[in-house]
């Protein structure tokens, strides 16, 4: 795996423009729930010409700058466990090296279309199952009105908490939480796991840190940005060692995903905190349908059953259309719920100078 | 930080934000021909160009929404 065979991207104006909005877009979902972005970035830049791995490397070098920005940010908003994300981060990097293994004994057994479709079916039931989760959880909370108070901790999470096993046992001082490494490392583990499948393992990081460890969905998704911080650094080092990273691509996807990551970062201080449950909910939800799509795709590749080629490229053209709506869907709540948030607070600050000046 | 200091930081870093974008429009093929290079330390460089332009056009970005007038509520956090 080298540059040596692989044709780099003449960058366009049509291209450059749709980097900066995907990038931007991205950016303000990465900022606000601590992942997204790369499951869309990734099909547009190949959708675009740029060879696959190119495509995947470029993303991961944009990644990390972006989620470094992100971190410091809501770091400074007090949201971020640092210790939580490093330790989850190094138990993710195992994930990582282990998934790219078994992904590639999957595409040394059933070639490309073998590989695709493992990805695929691990997406689908993953998504469904934790953003179905998340969603009710959501909904829930919004139908109990417990919108304005403090999160609950889940009943699993209080169980966690309670195992003491000694010797083992680990503060998060953000967080706020006292758990055993033995479940901090399986959680981090699987996180790089579906990372290393499909380039967003906050997608069980966030909600593992909510319903396993205890963590409010704000230091959650701020502390996910650590994780993808590590994990975006080591892949990006290993990439650049091949010669795989356009740079001109990351930087250009950084310039717009750099206005976005700060302005979701600023996000969260003004919404609800189960705003960012439903957001996580709905995009992990559409990205599902989008992947469920191409599985009749894959399957028609190995022969399992026959799907004409013209419904087959159809099928292929309406996953990535779904891709890009998940995301669209996912900045356009996050913004107007930001929106609401500033106006709310705008309004009580009159009322207060109003109540001040009588 | 008072609105001159704001606008004096949003300009001098969106400055050095655009000299960097420019340079890389440029100077596109010679970057990507060293930024692909395998050999000694080039790999290194790919990370620091990333880092460079992160600080750089991270300090920019929020300098332009603070002009702007987007900051996050003081109240939390």
């Amino acid at each position: 795996m080298d540059s040596g065979a692989i044709s780099f991207l003449d960058l366009s104006v049509i291209n450059v423009v749709g980097l900066l909005v995907i990038g931007f877009v991205g950016g303000v979902v990465s900022g606000f729930i601590g992942s997204g972005g790369a499951f869309v970035l990734t099909p547009a830049m190949m959708t675009m010409g740029v060879p696959g791995i190119v495509a995947v490397a470029s993303n991961m070098c944009h990644k990390f700058p972006k989620a470094l920005v992100g971190a410091y940010k809501r770091h400074q908003y007090g949201q971020v466990d640092i210790k939580l994300g490093l330790t989850m981060a190094a138990s993710a990097a195992v994930g990582v090296w282990v998934g790219t293994g078994v992904q590639r004994s999957i595409g040394a057994a059933y070639g490309e279309a073998g590989s695709n479709l493992y990805v695929s079916i691990a997406f689908v039931i993953v998504l469904t199952i934790v953003g179905g989760f998340v969603l009710f959880d959501a909904l829930q909370i919004y139908r109990s009105a417990r919108i304005s108070v403090q999160e609950r901790t889940s009943r699993l999470a209080r169980w966690v908490q309670s195992v003491e096993i000694p010797g083992t046992m680990m503060h998060f001082k953000t967080a706020n939480v006292r758990v055993s490494a033995l479940f901090t490392l399986p959680l981090g583990f699987a996180t790089g796991m579906l990372a290393s499948m499909i380039a967003v393992g906050g997608f069980i990081g966030v909600p593992g840190m909510i319903y396993i460890l205890g963590a409010t969905s704000l230091v959650a998704s701020a502390t996910e940005l650590v994780i993808a911080f590590v994990m975006g650094l080591g892949g990006t080092v290993f990439f650049a060692m091949h010669g795989l990273v356009d740079i001109r691509l990351a930087l250009v996807l950084l310039a717009g995903s750099l206005f976005g990551v700060q302005l979701g970062a600023i996000g969260t201080t003004y919404v609800k905190p189960y705003v960012i449950k439903v957001v996580m909910a709905a995009i992990m939800l559409i990205v599902a349908v989008s992947r469920g799509l191409v599985i009749p795709v894959y399957l028609a590749q190995l022969g399992v059953i026959e799907v004409a080629a013209s419904t087959s490229a159809w099928l292929e053209v309406a996953s990535f259309w779904f891709l890009v709506l998940a995301l669209c869907v996912g900045g356009f709540i996050i913004i107007g719920a930001m929106l609401r948030g500033h106006r709310a607070v705008a309004l009580q600050a009159r009322q207060q100078q109003m109540l001040q000046a009588k | 930080m008072d609105k001159r200091t704001l606008h004096a930081r949003l300009m001098v870093s969106g400055a050095i934000s655009a000299s960097l974008y420019l340079a890389l429009y440029l100077y596109e093929r010679e970057i990507l021909e060293t930024f692909t290079r395998t050999d000694g330390l080039y790999p290194a460089l790919t990370v620091i160009a990333a880092l460079v332009f992160s600080f750089a056009h991270g300090a920019f970005t929020g300098y332009f929404w603070e002009a702007l007038g987007v900051t996050a509520r003081q109240s939390k956090g």
